[in-house]
């Protein structure tokens, strides 16, 4: 699949986003006066909006963009559009209520409300990628669990980076033993090693991924050899445009550790030597988020590939004609 | 009423003709909303087709209607275009509602004022049947010549699909799948039509036939020394006839 980077952007944005208006959330219902969380939910707000701006890039026709709540019942594309919307009253009103009153049955439920539509809108941008039978490494639970993980790690990350920041100037420091205090940057260390886990797991499958259809299957031709001869056009189509992205074996293998040594492992090191170093923890996990998002598209294998002549590389033998 | 096509893999020369036709046809119409070309006279000419054929080469062993083993190798060109599938994905997908199918006869269409330019269907479609036009930033797909089908000014002969008419083997065949009795159900029925990527379970109505294994000639006999008096003259016959 080509791996647009209006689309890469916006589902890595949105994550650390939403992200980390969920963790700022739950903070603010469990804790009273909280330093950071004015900065926080404007941060957060920020970036999903730049995530949602950046995905609405990649519309053709953009002017169209607002029919996409009209299919709620039947697509999770626009699910994530639906719940994406409604999470800005919802937010505005949590953050209302927040200044307002240190606690309230108002703030209680637009919170738990607000992580709710959070979560749901993390959850339709993972189901829109793992509900398509045509892409066969993507139709798996670790899309549906990655696409959650990711956001609520990066988002954890980020609410560390915050609450230092806000607290350098801030007298609350004293009072409650430092930003550091407490279990955040415990829960940011599982979650960086809950998603380091579930990527390798992910790498670990994909070899092992459903098989692209077989050429035989494809072209409801019975036993026997079957190969491709003539694509029938001389140059790029918008089938090679979109799906028949190559990327070298090599390469991917690079990427891959790139993305996880980036993504997870130098974050989770850099935490535990020190909580100061939330900041750069988080700016080097999103590169490797970034790396991670292009890598999940450029190496899915969509099933007009095999119309094409592809033999996925780690299943050769399984597709007709060389098998 | 499930209208689709049969399309003849054993007789399709591919010759391109009904991609052209569809070009020809669609490239005008309101119904399809067209099929652009992008610099078409310049360096890399490329554009939407609704309909593009593959060749590819196909060998096997198999059986004649005499039941002679044989081996079977042959070209084989397959025309893709949209199947218009009982169960589209590509339709549940769309979030706009720009693309459906029509409950009366089975047709997936896409509404060029609600499409979005989004590539969602696209990548629900396991064919590559649906191709983005940027120029106006809407999808585009073959409509089995809706704006054909129904047209009463048209002669009946003319009432069907611009890629069957122009197909010079006969190997494009359009009809009401939903009627047993009908000429594509039983073309079907009789060549063992196939359904691609039946796996997916999107339930295609168009179907494929398999190439057919040539009569074997029995060679042996062929040049066996003919016997009695009669094949002897028989066999004068023809060489006098080869002179």
């Amino acid at each position: 699949m080509k791996p647009a980077l209006s689309v890469v952007f916006f589902t890595v944005s949105s994550g650390v986003g939403l992200g980390l208006m969920i963790w700022a959330s739950l903070a603010r219902l469990l804790s009273a006066p909280l330093p950071g969380f004015d900065l926080a939910m404007g941060l957060a707000t920020g970036l999903f909006s730049a995530g949602l701006l950046s995905s609405s890039m990649h519309l053709a026709n953009p002017r169209n963009g607002w029919r996409a709540f009209a299919g709620f019942r039947r697509s999770w594309l626009s699910r994530e559009a639906v719940f994406a919307v409604l999470v800005y009253p919802v937010a505005a009103l949590f953050w209302w209520e927040a200044r307002r009153a240190s606690q309230s049955g108002l703030l209680v439920g637009a919170g738990i409300m607000l992580v709710a539509l959070a979560l749901m809108v993390l959850v339709c941008t993972a189901m829109i990628y793992a509900c398509l039978k045509t892409v066969p490494h993507w139709r798996s639970w670790h899309t549906v669990l990655g696409y959650p993980l990711f956001g609520l790690m990066s988002g954890a990350l980020l609410w560390l980076a915050v609450q230092s920041v806000s607290a350098a100037s801030s007298a609350a420091i004293d009072a409650q033993g430092g930003p550091q205090a407490g279990w955040w940057p415990g829960l940011a260390l599982v979650l960086l090693a809950a998603g380091g886990v579930l990527k390798l797991a992910y790498y670990l499958r994909f070899a092992r991924a459903p098989a692209l259809p077989s050429l035989n299957a494809a072209l409801g031709l019975p036993a026997g050899r079957v190969r491709l001869l003539d694509v029938g056009h001389s140059g790029r189509t918008f089938l090679t445009d979109e799906f028949v992205f190559a990327l070298a074996r090599e390469k991917a293998r690079g990427l891959r550790w790139l993305s996880l040594a980036l993504g997870f492992v130098l974050p989770a090191v850099l935490l535990v030597v020190s909580v100061r170093w939330a900041g750069l923890a988080l700016l080097i996990c999103l590169a490797g988020l970034l790396v991670e998002r292009w890598l999940y598209f450029a190496e899915a294998q969509h099933v007009v590939r095999v119309y094409h002549g592809s033999v996925a590389a780690p299943q050769a033998g399984t597709v007709g004609g060389r098998g | 009423m499930k209208l689709g096509l049969v399309i003849d893999l054993d007789t399709c020369v591919g010759c391109h003709a009904c991609a052209v036709a569809c070009k020809e046809w669609n490239g005008q119409s309101l119904m399809a909303g067209g099929a652009p070309d992008y610099d078409p006279q310049g360096a890399e000419p490329s554009g939407v087709w609704f309909n593009r054929v593959r060749h590819y080469e196909f060998s096997a062993e198999a059986a004649s209607p005499q039941g002679a083993h044989i081996n079977l190798s042959k070209t084989i060109n397959v025309p893709l275009s949209c199947m218009h599938c009982e169960d589209a994905d590509c339709v549940t997908v769309c979030p706009t509602g720009a693309s459906y199918k029509r409950a009366e006869d089975g047709i997936v269409l896409i509404d060029p004022e609600k499409c979005m330019g989004c590539n969602y269907c696209a990548w629900a479609c396991p064919y590559g049947a649906r191709e983005l036009d940027t120029q106006a930033g809407v999808m585009r797909k073959c409509t089995l010549c809706v704006d054909r089908i129904y047209d009463e000014q048209l002669p009946p002969s003319q009432r069907q699909p611009a890629c069957v008419l122009a197909c010079p083997s006969h190997a494009r065949h359009f009809g009401d799948f939903d009627d047993p009795a009908s000429p594509v159900s039983l073309l079907s029925a009789a060549r063992d039509g196939q359904a691609l990527m039946p796996e997916l379970d999107y339930k295609p109505v168009n179907r494929y036939l398999p190439p057919r294994a040539a009569p074997a000639v029995d060679t042996a006999a062929a040049s066996a020394r003919p016997g009695n008096l009669k094949d002897r003259l028989r066999a004068i016959a023809n060489r006098l006839i080869e002179l």
